[in-house]
């Protein structure tokens, strides 16, 4: 990927908008499955596929904890995540700028 | 509920369609995610004020001083109860959400409460050694003061946020100065004193956000 280009792992509706949901929590907190699920209005099983995409590039991490009917899987960005999501939106302005007429 | 067919669907969406999805995320998210702390701060200022102001208008004139009667000790069981259950429905809204600000947050209530529980024991220490009801009013009007202004000290002193400092800072200058003024006009301090001040700091906040 050049550093113009928009980053193909982020560049979908669907993972855009995991990967912004997570830029929201504060630094330290991780957001529950169900809970992203929810926001992001995603299918359970939508919802995995893209953040295993995510998460081999490294963008998210994910943990399991307890086991059972009282599992909780947490979802957070990581820095290398909120990162890309960053360098995302500014190639994504500078391409909105260069579209404007003015 | 989005079902999508494939895990790269809409590669080729357009740079304004990403655009508009990162705001309505970002919108739909923030409110859940992040508590607006300005509304925090306001919500706190109108406890306070009005706390204050019903204890304020339960004990002025009275000749000999003798505290506030029942109702005004209701009144105050009432908003602690709206208190605790604002906090339930915050804690509700935010569902999902584990971690250090949750933690934080849960320090400070118990924290909250210790110092309280403290205070309202002293108090019945006071009673016990023989204080004189002026004396115990005067104590019950500063004490809540000088145990949530510590607590935002000691907040300043994790965050470093200097609003944060300076509401705690207030609130202890307010207990000090305001015991001066004696069991009765203590409350009309308080009333005057605090509940502007939580709106300044959520007026700070909100500077601080559209900066």
């Amino acid at each position: 990927m050049s550093p113009g280009e928009l980053d193909p792992v982020i560049h979908t509706p669907a993972r855009l908008r995991i990967v912004v949901t997570l830029a929201a929590l504060r630094d330290g907190d991780d957001l529950s499955f169900t809970g992203l699920q929810e926001l992001t209005e995603l299918t359970p099983g939508n919802l995995i596929t893209h953040l295993r995409k995510l998460e081999e590039a490294g963008y998210v991490a994910t943990q399991k904890n307890g086991s059972g009917v009282t599992a909780r899987t947490s979802v957070a960005l990581t820095d290398s995540g909120r990162k890309a999501l960053e360098n995302y939106t500014t190639v994504l302005r500078r391409l909105l700028d260069s579209a404007s007429p003015n | 509920m989005n079902d999508g067919t494939g895990a790269d669907q809409d590669m080729n969406m357009n740079a304004a369609a990403a655009a508009a999805i990162i705001a309505e995320a970002d919108a739909r998210a923030r409110p859940v995610l992040r508590p607006d702390h300005r509304v925090t701060f306001l919500v706190w200022g109108a406890i306070w004020f009005l706390g204050d102001g019903l204890m304020w208008l339960a004990v002025r004139g009275q000749h000999p001083y003798h505290g506030p009667n029942p109702g005004g000790y209701a009144a105050l069981v009432l908003l602690t109860v709206l208190v605790a259950l604002a906090s339930i429905a915050q804690s509700r809204a935010e569902s999902g959400v584990r971690g250090l600000s949750v933690v934080r947050r849960w320090a400070f209530s118990l924290s909250a409460l210790a110092g309280l529980g403290g205070a309202f024991l002293v108090e019945g220490a006071l009673v016990h050694a023989g204080a004189s009801r002026p004396v115990v009013g005067v104590f019950e009007a500063v004490a809540p003061l000088l145990v949530i202004g510590l607590l935002y000290l000691a907040r300043f002193s994790a965050e470093l946020d200097w609003a944060v400092a300076g509401l705690g800072l207030w609130l202890v200058l307010v207990a000090a100065v305001g015991a001066y003024a004696g069991p009765q006009n203590v409350w009309a301090v308080a009333t005057l004193a605090v509940g502007p001040a939580f709106v300044l700091v959520a007026a700070l906040e909100h500077r601080r956000q559209r900066a």
